[in-house]
């Protein structure tokens, strides 16, 4: 009996503490978090917060920059309200947004150049795969999933036709995968991509552009609901501060390539030959969303389709 | 052996009960509506999710997976402990060496090893095999030699007046004299090779049929199946209660508590 009694004290408490936990709100308004991941596309990212261009259009924020493995992350952040606005592809943010997380993309970031890589010279199409051939992308759900399941639909009749010999690896291991001969092709972006190409024998199997069919974003911004309605002038001014970074890249490609090697610790000439390749635009505006989302939404990727794009875009 | 069931459904009444409160607490939490479904979702929603993946067959083959590469895992790593500890018994020389090896490996993380691994053998079953075995084959080599340095001398002596030779008194004596010490390390081998490839299996996943229970917890984590999530966690808890609860304490019983091999 006086266990029981114990026990109920135990879990009252347990409980009470995991309300109060739960309830907390870690934000004040004075201050905003970012997150974004590693890689070129998030260029402007860096810029705005190397030059403090948050800060420069309310003096007193305190900005917290975050990086993160992936868009998993980034939304799992969200959903618990540590993180206010995340970068990532677009399609891990409509699965966000059909299983009813309280977010809308606020930005566009960047367009790239992605692709399907291999080193193998037997492999000159996706008909050419063998069931034992290894194909690795970041994750299931991913864009790059996306852009292969529509390139195999395009070249092979089924979306699904690839998706057995596919393994997860994040962009860096994928790489040495690819190189060790562990996997037979990689989908993936810059500067991973383009360090693929320049192997010897190395050659795009399917490019983004060409599974795509039209120009689309590959990076965009999304903030949560908390953030838009409760802390208007940081929001402003992160969208700002991109559209200025944005702006920067393009008008001053130098001097950002010199701020970026420090960042992605490469050397300035490369970076600056990255930045200005073929392909790789950086660009607020949003595009190729109709297209993913009617995508996904007829192969069951996600269950409801977006009817305007006010349910998706916050202005 | 009355005793011992008594004991054991002492255990079931208590788990059960503290497994029952929590789930109340969750369900009231629920409830107040105050947290997210993403974040916590309904009992009711996590238990359909269960039911739906049981019923298609997927739970059970995810599961079938991941605990047929930790027997196979298992097998070779502790074939291979065997050899090693037999080997350090014999020859003072390959002791030394096997002494450093173990030192060096066994605080080793299975998952810090993984990136060399995809290297070395790519990025197949053969590399979770190989993450495994290295979580098995140095907790059992160290078990293994302290079982075989705890055997009486006498009990080898009486082997040599029977005239076992060394292969002999190794199978008929030294083996089943460590026994106990051998259950031990297969418990923590169990436990530090489930966790290993659970985790291997979320930080790289093959899609379709090969998978493994990590890979059905990782694909309900990138397509935001929060309740799938769960489920996936509720199969490990269960599995993980089986094997430490029921499974180990039922070998010990056949065998320890039966022949005494404890002293």
């Amino acid at each position: 009996m006086n266990r029981m009694k114990d026990m109920t004290k135990v879990l009252l408490l347990i409980m009470v503490s995991l309300m109060l936990m739960i309830g907390c709100t870690r934000d004040t308004e004075g201050s905003v978090t970012i997150a974004d991941q590693y890689g070129l596309a998030y260029a402007p990212l860096q810029i705005a917060k190397l030059q403090q261009l948050i800060e420069k259009r309310v003096p007193d924020a305190q900005v917290n920059w975050v990086q993160m493995a992936n868009t998993a992350a980034i939304r799992e952040a969200m959903v618990s309200g540590r993180v206010d606005v995340g970068f990532g592809a677009i399609p891990p943010f409509l699965i966000g947004w059909d299983h009813g997380m309280d977010w809308k993309i606020a930005t566009g970031l960047s367009r790239s150049p992605l692709g399907l890589v291999t080193l193998d010279p037997e492999l000159q199409s996706l008909r050419d795969f063998s069931a034992e051939d290894r194909i690795a992308l970041p994750q299931p759900g991913s864009i790059q999933h996306m852009l292969l399941s529509m390139a195999a639909e395009e070249q092979l009749g089924s979306a699904d036709a690839l998706d057995t010999r596919i393994i997860t690896l994040s962009h860096p291991d994928g790489v040495s995968a690819l190189l060790s001969g562990s996997i037979q092709a990689h989908f993936t972006s810059p500067p991973y991509l383009f360090t693929e190409l320049e192997q010897p024998g190395a050659h795009m199997l399917v490019s983004g552009t060409e599974a795509f069919g039209e120009p689309f974003s590959f990076i965009v911004g999304y903030a949560s609901r908390a953030c838009y309605d409760s802390k208007q002038k940081l929001y402003r001014a992160c969208i700002e501060a991109v559209q200025e970074a944005v702006t920067f890249i393009e008008e001053h490609p130098g001097e950002a390539a010199q701020l970026l090697s420090q960042v992605y610790e490469m050397d300035q000439e490369l970076i600056l030959k990255y930045l200005t390749a073929e392909g790789m635009v950086y660009d607020t505006q949003v595009l190729g969303i109709r297209k993913f989302s009617e995508f996904m939404h007829s192969r069951g990727y996600i269950e409801e389709e977006p009817r305007s794009l006010e349910e998706l875009f916050w202005d | 052996m009355g005793l011992d069931r008594r004991r054991r459904m002492s255990i079931i009444i208590t788990r059960a009960g503290w497994i029952l409160s929590t789930l109340l607490v969750w369900q009231l939490i629920v409830s107040t509506r105050r947290v997210s479904p993403l974040i916590l979702p309904s009992l009711q929603a996590i238990g359909s999710s269960f039911w739906s993946s049981l019923i298609t067959g997927d739970l059970v083959r995810y599961a079938g997976v991941s605990i047929s590469l930790v027997l196979a895992g298992g097998l070779i790593g502790t074939l291979l402990a065997a050899v090693l500890a037999v080997a350090a018994y014999q020859s003072k020389f390959l002791a030394g060496g096997i002494d450093t090896l173990t030192a060096v490996a066994h605080p080793l993380p299975g998952i810090a090893l993984l990136p060399l691994v995809i290297l070395w053998s790519g990025t197949g079953i053969t590399s979770v095999l190989v993450i495994i075995v290295h979580s098995v084959i140095w907790p059992m080599t160290i078990n293994l030699r302290s079982g075989f340095s705890s055997v009486h001398q006498r009990y080898i002596d009486v082997g040599r007046n029977y005239g076992f030779s060394r292969l002999g008194i190794m199978l008929h004596i030294m083996i089943p004299a460590s026994w106990s010490y051998m259950l031990a390390g297969l418990r923590i081998a169990w436990a530090r090779s489930w966790r290993a490839v659970i985790s291997a299996e979320m930080i790289f996943g093959v899609m379709g049929a090969s998978g493994g229970l990590g890979w059905y917890i990782f694909q309900r984590r990138v397509f935001m199946d929060t309740a799938g999530m769960y489920a996936g966690i509720a199969v490990l808890i269960m599995i993980g209660l089986v094997i430490e609860d029921h499974l180990f304490r039922l070998l010990e019983h056949k065998t320890i508590s039966r022949w005494g091999g404890r002293q």
